[in-house]
Parts: structure tokens; C-alpha cells; sequence
């Protein structure tokens, strides 16, 4: 890089509109000033990504006039202020690779779909592999059973840690998942064996995602769903039990989580921005295309 | 980025709004009106990709581009008459024709595109044998004294069909003032064409689109207003560039796409500089001479020659592979394109012929490119979407290659 970028990455996710804001600097990576993640909830779209940017703005202290590019990602489609936008792919793959550099695989879990990326050490994606359109693979799908089950969103983590004697729900269909937790509340089973269940269905669900993608070694989490300290763990597990049954038959992978996992998307999406602002500035072809908020 | 931000107090809204409508209009009832405006004349419905309009409106016939019933109908008794491995296009019109839509038209040309639209004439002459119908054997020999000398024999074989049906007798005067309103609305065309190509942000290519296809059932002197109202439009809105990739669309030409596929390539991050859907439009490349200077000359042999001699590359023109290759090549330069998306409709030969040699070609030359297939009732386009972000993303920054 050959000069100071000042750039924001707004993610628009289905469930959450996240904002980073980057500094990068020549030939060192990128700082992050500030993020913000905002729920959605019913609002308008472009009311909650003008409320989050200027947020984050306020947060990082700077003007919104500031920036040399400002990236879009995700399901952003009608914002004005955009420089340009970049696929949810990429930016989670540069998003991932800032925050976990030893990582060359994530595992995006968002609301309503996880996938599962392979990526060469500049963030280029080699490889991915979605789940199918049915919600149970998704981050939407466990914050519906935590509202049935009448657990804080924050506490599914901590409880799912606790849990005695889980059962593993369908992991084909949302709809029978469902009716599996119907079935196990109407039995009694504790709201830590359900939501433990819960967790190892979808793990197994996303590592079949990892191994059909090649994934090796390090894998960073990023979506919402990084954040369930209870999945994590879970991952973690059935990884483990992976390696002791397979004896080598497959390549022992970590996932990883960051205090900014949420936010990868935004972040890789800012990163993106500042690559792409220099290479604008080579070509002749940055007064045309400047950012304009 | 969108095509909310765009229209959002756009004052070409209207137009286009007009335009959308147009080709809307599965029943043909702009044709009906100007049929009831013109008592008498005909309406001559044509298959993609290349029908000589100026030969038709010299005759007082109304020249009706026919691109099928795109997402707006319903194939069911269609497919009755064709096999499941071929495109949709000729489902779609045999739809409309048998549901009475097409009813307002007195004769339809079908060119030689395809061995699908080959059949799809014979079907028609089956199916209305009460109605005019012409396959146009459009020859594949582009010398002026034997394949050219063939291809006038037809026009004027077409010409003197439609008389002895109605229309009027074919003049060297009345056709050389059709194709001067030809080459005037070819020319708004082509300053078109150079503000999608040097400001992609100010005329999308969904708008061109629409602007251009427009044109198909009404005259070329009517269209090239259209056109002109919207130029004049086009450099007072509000718009502004967005970090896009530069792409080349092909494969097109025939089966049109849906317009919300190049809308979503535009969400993409694509800015589709050239296209080849309404290839028909732009076949003949640059204006038809008329060369009246010359002696002995006729109007017709202007049509003919600019057949033979200024024809476009494409899949239904018989040249070597490295012509077309080679010609790609130089429509990426040309238009500053960084790579090339091959948008073909399922099931198109042509098309999907073509598409290996043009890839060799462009591997040859560093030029980066996907593909992907459509049908004309697509609605889901989420997964091309996805695909085409990639390569947009690709190509920005790791310029396409592994």
C-alpha cells in the first residue's frame, strides 16, 4: 500500500447490519478503529446501516467525509454512499485471514446460511461449500429454539457448556428439527441437553462442509454464530473425536473464534476497499469511481 | 449499484418506464394500434437474430421483432410440439401464437438462425397455414456475386410474396429512404452504445436494453425519437460511478435474457459495457451505404452488400473460429473490458458451440471470463448472482487469474 486508507466495510447480513472502520497503512496490515454490529428488527434497511455507520464513525472519531473507499458486502444492494461492492465470500475470506493469520479456512455461520471457505494466503477463495437452503444449518434456526425455550440469546453458550445428556435433533430440515424439540421438551429434557443437541447436530452438519471444502489446519469462525461459545466448543469436540477415530485418515482442523468474528465480513470488506482504492489509484481510474459520502 | 439509486428522481424514468412497457406488450397491442392507424397495412413478425427491417417498411409493412413470451408465460401446450433438450424460444412463441397473441401478425419471417427455429417454421406452417411464413436461407457465402447475388434473389422473393399479399411494391426509392431511417436509428444506437461503454454508470445496460428493444415493433423513425429523448436525458441525470468490474456479455443474441438477469449481473458489480442481446439491432456494423454514386446501383444491393461485408461475428455466421475469436478479442479492447461473461440460453447450439473456441481464444489472450445458462423465464437468479460477484470480485483484485 502506498499510502494511509481510511476505509469502512458495511455488512448487510439478513439478521444484522455489521460496520468496521480501517486504517491501513503502507506494507503493514490494517487497524481496526471501530465496529458496530446493529439487529435489524424490523427496521428499514438503509435507516439501520446510515444509524451504524455514523456510529462507528463517532466511534473510530472520524468524519464521514474521510474515507478513500467505502465497501459493501453481503445483501447490500441500495447504498448510495458505496465506493463499490465486494461478494460475502471474499470479504469473509479476508476477514478471516485479519483475524486469525494462520487460518487458510473459515466458517461463516450466520442467520440463514453457514458456509464453509478455502483460501490462499492473500484471502483468494479457492473453495467454498454452502449449506442447502434449509434454515437448520443457520445461526436464525437456534436463536428461534433459545426464544421457545425461553433462553437469553447470550446464555445458549453457557448453558449448552452444562449439559448432562444431550440428543442430536434432525439436522435434514428445520421443520423436524423442530417437532425433535417439541418432542424432547414434552419428555422433559433440560434446556442444556436441547440446546447442546442443537449444537452437535449442526457441527456435525458444518464440518461435513470443511472436509468437502479441503480444509486444513486452522479454521477461523466468523458470522454470528462465532460468537456461541457453546458451538465453538462443540466444533472443537466432535473434532477431537474426528481425530481419535480417524487416525490420520483426516487432517486435524481447529476452529477458531475472535472477539470481532461477528464483524469479519465488514472488516475484510474495509481491507478490500483499501487494496482496491491503491489499484484504482495505479489505473488512473480513482477520481471516477471516489467514494462520496 | 442499484437500480432503486438510479430511478430514484430520474428524469429518464418515464422512458423507461415506456420502454418496459413495450415489451410488455406479450398481445401485440401496439401493433394493433398502429394497424388501426395505417388500415391495410401489414405486420410482419420476425424471429431473431437478423431480419432486413428496411426491406419490410419500404413495402408499408411494419417490421415485428419476435423474442418469445420471456417470463410472462405459461408453456403448456408449447411444449407439446418440441423435445425437452431444446431452448425455450420456440416454445414460448408457438404459446402465444396458439393462445391468439401473435394474432395481430400477417406474416412472420423466420431467419436462419438454428436447426430449432429451422423446425420452428415448418411448425408454424403447419399450425397456420392460413398465414404468410418465409424461412430466410441467409447464405453463408459473403462474396457479393454469389452469396450476396443468392441472398438479394430472397429479399426480393420476400418482397414480392408480401406484395402479392397486400403490401406494397418493393421501390429502389422507398427502400433507400427505409434504410436511411435505418442507419439514423443505428446511429443512436451506436452513441448509445459509446455512453454505456465510456460511463457505464449513467446509462446501466438494462436500461440500453430496454431503450433498444423498445424498437422492435414499431418503425425505426419512431424508434430513433424514442432514442434521441432519451440522449438527451441521459447526461442530466443524477448518477455516479461505482467500483465495477467492465465485463463483455455474450452468447445472448437469440433467447433474450430476463431482464432481471442483467440487473442482477449489475448488482454483481458488473458494468456490461457490450452485449449481444439485440444482436439484431446491431448486425450490420456502422451504416448501410447506400452508395448512390456508384452506377446501376439499387438500394437493395446496399442491403446486400452491408449483409455481405459489415456483418457482425456471431455464432450464426459461418467464419473461421479465429475470426471470431479475434473478433471478441477486439470488442474487450475496444469497449476497455476485463473479462467476458458467456450468458448463453440453455439448450442454444449456436451459442453453446461457439463458446469453447471464443474461451481458447481468450485464454490465448489473458482475458478473463466465466458462464453461466439462462432460460427466458428464469426468475431465480440468485445463484448467477453469486457467481458473477465472484468473478467480479476475481478480476478486481487478483485480475481473474489463479
Amino acid at each position: 500500500m502506498s499510502k494511509i486508507h481510511l476505509t469502512a466495510g458495511i455488512d448487510v447480513g439478513s439478521a444484522a447490519i455489521k460496520v468496521a472502520i480501517v486504517r491501513s497503512e503502507a506494507s503493514h496490515e490494517g487497524k481496526i478503529l471501530s465496529t458496530v454490529m446493529q439487529r435489524i428488527r424490523r427496521r428499514r434497511i438503509d435507516e439501520v446501516v446510515e444509524t451504524a455507520f455514523t456510529e462507528a464513525c463517532e466511534k473510530a472519531n472520524v468524519g464521514r467525509r474521510d474515507f478513500d473507499y467505502v465497501a459493501t458486502t453481503g445483501d447490500a444492494d441500495g447504498i448510495e454512499f458505496a465506493t463499490g461492492h465486494f461478494y460475502g465470500m471474499t470479504t469473509h475470506a479476508r476477514g478471516a485471514l485479519f483475524l486469525q493469520p494462520e487460518a487458510r479456512s473459515a466458517l461463516d455461520i450466520g442467520a440463514l446460511h453457514a458456509r464453509a471457505l478455502k483460501f490462499d494466503g492473500r484471502g483468494k477463495v479457492l473453495g467454498h461449500r454452502m449449506t442447502s437452503q434449509c434454515a437448520s444449518g443457520s445461526g436464525q434456526f437456534l436463536e428461534n429454539i433459545a426464544r421457545y425455550l425461553g433462553v437469553p440469546l447470550e446464555d445458549v453458550g453457557s448453558l449448552s457448556s452444562t449439559a448432562q445428556r444431550p440428543e442430536e435433533v434432525s439436522s435434514i430440515c428445520a421443520v423436524l428439527a423442530e417437532t425433535d424439540v417439541i418432542n424432547m421438551v414434552s419428555r422433559g429434557l433440560g434446556a442444556a441437553d436441547i440446546l447442546k443437541g442443537i449444537h452437535m447436530s449442526l457441527s456435525g452438519r458444518l464440518i461435513r462442509l470443511l472436509r468437502a471444502v479441503g480444509a486444513d489446519g486452522v479454521v477461523a469462525l466468523t458470522g454470528g454464530l462465532a460468537h456461541d461459545l457453546g458451538m465453538v466448543k462443540t466444533l472443537n469436540e466432535d473434532l477431537n473425536v474426528e481425530k481419535a477415530k480417524a487416525k490420520g485418515k483426516h487432517v486435524h482442523l481447529e476452529c477458531r473464534t475472535h472477539d470481532e468474528a461477528a464483524c469479519a465480513g465488514a472488516i475484510g470488506a474495509a481491507l478490500l476497499g483499501a487494496y482496491r482504492h491503491d489499484q484504482l489509484a495505479r489505473s488512473g481510474r480513482l477520481a471516477a469511481v471516489s467514494a462520496s459520502v | 449499484m442499484s437500480q432503486e439509486v438510479t430511478t430514484l428522481g430520474d428524469p429518464a424514468a418515464p422512458l423507461l418506464a415506456r420502454a418496459q412497457a413495450a415489451i410488455e406488450d406479450r398481445s401485440l397491442n401496439g401493433v394493433k394500434a398502429w394497424k388501426a392507424a395505417n388500415p391495410g397495412a401489414l405486420a410482419i413478425g420476425h424471429m431473431p437474430i437478423y431480419t432486413p427491417r428496411p426491406l419490410i417498411e419500404a413495402i408499408g409493412a411494419l417490421p415485428v421483432a419476435m423474442f418469445g413470451g420471456g417470463d410472462q408465460v405459461d408453456i403448456i401446450r408449447g411444449d407439446s410440439y418440441f423435445q425437452s433438450y431444446i431452448c425455450h424460444i420456440p416454445r414460448s412463441t408457438i404459446e402465444l401464437a396458439l393462445g391468439g397473441d401473435l394474432d395481430a401478425l400477417d406474416g412472420v419471417v423466420f431467419p436462419a438462425i438454428c436447426d430449432v427455429i429451422r423446425n420452428l417454421s415448418g411448425m408454424w406452417k403447419l399450425l397456420f397455414p392460413e398465414k404468410w411464413s418465409a424461412y430466410l436461407d441467409v447464405p453463408q457465402n459473403f462474396d457479393r456475386n454469389l452469396g450476396g447475388k443468392f441472398y438479394g434473389l430472397e429479399l426480393r422473393r420476400l418482397a414480392r410474396e408480401l406484395h402479392q399479399r397486400g403490401a406494397k411494391e418493393l421501390t429502389d426509392d422507398a427502400l433507400a429512404q427505409a434504410i436511411a431511417d435505418e442507419n439514423e436509428r443505428r446511429a443512436a444506437i451506436a452513441e448509445l452504445d459509446l455512453i454505456r461503454q465510456k460511463e457505464p454508470w449513467r446509462v446501466r445496460a438494462s436500461e440500453a436494453y430496454l431503450m433498444v428493444r423498445a424498437g422492435a415493433a414499431i418503425p425505426a423513425r419512431e424508434h430513433t425519437k424514442l432514442l434521441r429523448e432519451f440522449l438527451g436525458i441521459a447526461g442530466d441525470r443524477k448518477t455516479r460511478a461505482y467500483d465495477n468490474v467492465r465485463v463483455v456479455m455474450i452468447g445472448s443474441f437469440c433467447e433474450q435474457p430476463p431482464i432481471d438477469l442483467l440487473r442482477a449481473l449489475e448488482k454483481a458489480g458488473c458494468d456490461i459495457v457490450w452485449d449481444d442481446a439485440q444482436l439484431g439491432m446491431r448486425t450490420i456494423e456502422g451504416s448501410i451505404e447506400l452508395r448512390t454514386s456508384e452506377g446501376g446501383r439499387s438500394a437493395l444491393d446496399a442491403l446486400v452488400d452491408a449483409y455481405c461485408e459489415q456483418g457482425a461475428a456471431t455464432a450464426s455466421r459461418y467464419i473461421g473460429n479465429e475470426v471470431k475469436g479475434a473478433s471478441l478479442i477486439d470488442r474487450v479492447q475496444k469497449t476497455g473490458a476485463e473479462g467476458v461473461i458467456f450468458a448463453a440460453a440453455s439448450f442454444c447450439d449456436p451459442a453453446l458451440l461457439d463458446q469453447p473456441m471464443l474461451e481458447t481464444a481468450l485464454n490465448v489472450a489473458g482475458i478473463p471470463h466465466t458462464s453461466f445458462k439462462y432460460a427466458e423465464n428464469t426468475a431465480q437468479f440468485q445463484v448467477i448472482r453469486e457467481q458473477a460477484g465472484a468473478f467480479s470480485d476475481s478480476v478486481r483484485l487478483f485480475g481473474g487469474g489463479a
